[in-house]
């Protein structure tokens, strides 16, 4: 909680920045300055989600964690990226035109989320560690790693829930050194970091192609739900693997209406984050794939086989982490009662799904988020778009039947959940749900405006 | 393409009479609709949300040292001395063991399910050992624990940090 530790953190994000500009300029480059401005957001997630898979892959092989192996990780990513820029010829940005004005009312809701930026901040300023799952595990893994400078053989596998990815641990063992100690209250700042980067990958990615105050609306709107504004601060995986997984479906979207590899590509090293993040970014990520299998069906020759590569490549990066838990015989990723143990526990399935509607849709954490999603999914339909309509529905489907599966295939979980928000499972997994409709709502609402699938863009390419 | 500009600046031409044509009328009705209710409940839930995280900040801020370092440990640990005097014994590089009983004053529901968690965050890198010399007592029977142990700690609660010979 000193000073030495905020501009700790704050270099360690502007590192992220660093790392995430060069896997971007490899990825697409840009061609203005201004326009990586715009998407310093992108830049940033795609540093977070590149150093948080190196850094997994380097303490699974056993390399030494250290400042030093963080800074040459970064470095590496950031070189590789800027090798392959060059390689493709990328032109030297100009400077370009200012970015478009802005009208009144989008200046006053993103001047809103500023405001909530800084009251976040204060919040994550001096912020006690009281999350159970928090001090638990996830926390002390990231100690594990900062004190030991690698996975632990003791620690990981007696801590709680040892085959958890450690993708998070590794991000917060990061700040840890880049603070100075093991700063438990100001480690806080890092997931405000976090938070922030996200909405400002999102709005990077919209800002040409839907109105302003569409963004800037569901923008406000996810960022205002209670459970949000309560729980988004936590030192563990939870929120993280949202932000990672909203980001791989919003390209995943763009990709399928506008066909840019690099949308793809990016949104590849997404997944493959998210599958590191939590177990549960296995079932996400399965759906944003099938989700997006189904809504190219059309074009499926030329759609399906890059699917295919960029689920091949995400799951390739998070391959490695599954085998060092095996290879320590830890266990406990998948329920006990099996997959086909489902049909040894049919009376499950219906308070299964309660719990996990009644927790989507409870206004008290989440607003009016998932029923606009409905509304938003229906427009676009009756308007005439196909594709984003058509993936939205089956991704918002898909994971609400693969929630239901994991509360019903988890036959320790008494049904139906009843628990308080803090502790229920079913919450944390709606949140994902949440998230992502900051991303997907104002595209949505945009095709029904215009009656396509089509996105305006506006120096995009 | 002139459309899609203006609609991507936000400044939409609109004829609200064509809003009850379907489809495309009733779903630009719909998006109005929509958008309208997100800001509304957008700006109630904002007001809330600072609220509650100006409250949160300066609760934060009114805590003492020790109180925002135990956080979550305040609903388990009974009294905070005890932990932070097994901090400053037990060598960084020695191991420590958690022995729990039903001699604690003052335990919360959660103190002896939940102290062997709470002391291996605490602790570390001082590791948790099942042999360890280094005992953390919880109101556990100091006779079980041998004649060897010696106690450098022992608060009112009945916690005591101490040592086994050799």
């Amino acid at each position: 909680m000193t000073v030495r530790s905020l501009l700790g953190l704050v270099l360690l994000n502007t590192f992220a920045f660093g790392v995430g500009a060069g896997l971007l300029w490899g990825l697409r480059g840009w061609r203005t300055w201004w326009e990586l401005a715009r998407l310093i957001g992108v830049a940033y997630m795609l540093g977070v989600a590149g150093l948080g898979v190196a850094l997994t892959l380097v303490l699974v092989s056993g390399i030494p964690f250290s400042l030093a192996t963080i800074l040459l990780t970064g470095l590496v990513l950031a070189g590789v990226g800027t090798v392959v820029g060059r390689g493709l010829g990328r032109p030297r940005p100009v400077l370009g035109a200012g970015p478009p004005r802005v009208g009144l009312a989008a200046a006053a809701l993103a001047a809103l989320v500023v405001v909530y930026f800084e009251a976040l901040f204060r919040a994550a300023r001096l912020s006690g560690l009281y999350a159970f799952d928090a001090w638990s595990f996830w926390v002390p893994k990231a100690k594990a790693i900062y004190f030991f400078g690698g996975l632990d053989e003791q620690f990981f596998s007696e801590l709680p829930n040892a085959t958890y990815p450690p993708l998070v641990p590794a991000l917060e063992a990061s700040a840890f050194h880049f603070m100075g100690s093991t700063d438990v209250v100001t480690l806080h700042v890092q997931f405000w970091f976090l938070l922030a980067g996200f909405v400002a990958a999102v709005a990077g990615l919209l800002a040409t192609r839907v109105p302003p105050v569409l963004l800037w609306s569901f923008a406000l709107l996810a960022l205002v739900s209670p459970r949000v504004v309560g729980r988004t601060l936590e030192p563990q995986a939870d929120f993280t693997l949202d932000y990672l997984f909203a980001l791989a479906a919003l390209l995943l979207a763009l990709w399928l209406l506008e066909h840019e590899p690099w949308q793809l590509a990016s949104a590849t090293l997404f997944l493959g984050a998210t599958m590191l993040t939590k177990r549960e970014g296995q079932l996400l990520a399965a759906c944003v794939v099938a989700a997006a299998l189904a809504a190219s069906w059309r074009e499926w020759r030329s759609a399906w086989p890059r699917l295919g590569l960029a689920s091949v490549g995400a799951i390739a990066l998070a391959l490695p982490w599954r085998f060092w838990y095996v290879s320590h015989d830890l266990t406990g990723e998948f329920p006990e009662s099996g997959v086909t143990g489902l049909l040894d526990h049919l009376d499950r399935a219906w308070p299964s799904l309660q719990s996990v509607l009644s927790s989507a849709f409870d206004a008290g954490l989440w607003t009016v988020v998932l029923p606009l999603v409905i509304v938003a999914i229906a427009l676009a339909f009756i308007a005439g778009a196909r594709t984003l309509p058509v993936y939205a529905a089956l991704v918002y489907g898909l994971a609400l039947a693969g929630f239901t599966w994991a509360i019903w295939s988890f036959t320790e979980l008494e049904v139906p959940i009843e628990q308080d928000e803090a502790i229920n499972p079913v919450v944390r997994l709606a949140a994902s749900l949440v998230v992502l409709s900051a991303a997907l709502v104002p595209l949505l609402l945009d095709a029904a405006w215009r009656g396509t699938d089509g996105a305006a863009r506006l120096d995009e390419r | 393409m002139a459309h899609d500009r203006a609609a991507a600046k936000g400044a939409p031409k609109v004829d609200v009479s064509s809003f009850l044509e379907w489809p495309q009328g009733i779903a630009r009705l719909g998006v109005v609709l929509c958008t309208t209710v997100a800001l509304g409940c957008s700006l109630v839930y904002f007001v809330k949300a600072v609220d509650r995280l100006g409250d949160t900040a300066r609760t934060n801020a009114a805590q003492n040292f020790d109180d925002r370092e135990f956080a979550g440990g305040n609903a388990l640990v009974v009294a905070n001395r005890p932990l932070y005097e097994a901090r400053a014994l037990i060598p960084e590089d020695e191991t420590f063991r958690v022995v729990t009983g039903p001699g604690v004053a003052n335990a919360t529901e959660l103190t002896v399910s939940f102290i062997d968690h709470y002391a291996r965050y605490f602790l570390m890198p001082r590791r948790p050992s099942p042999d360890a010399r280094w005992v953390i007592c919880y109101g556990c029977d100091l006779a079980s624990l041998g004649d060897g142990f010696e106690a450098l700690l022992e608060d009112e609660a009945g916690i005591s940090v101490g040592r086994l010979a050799g």
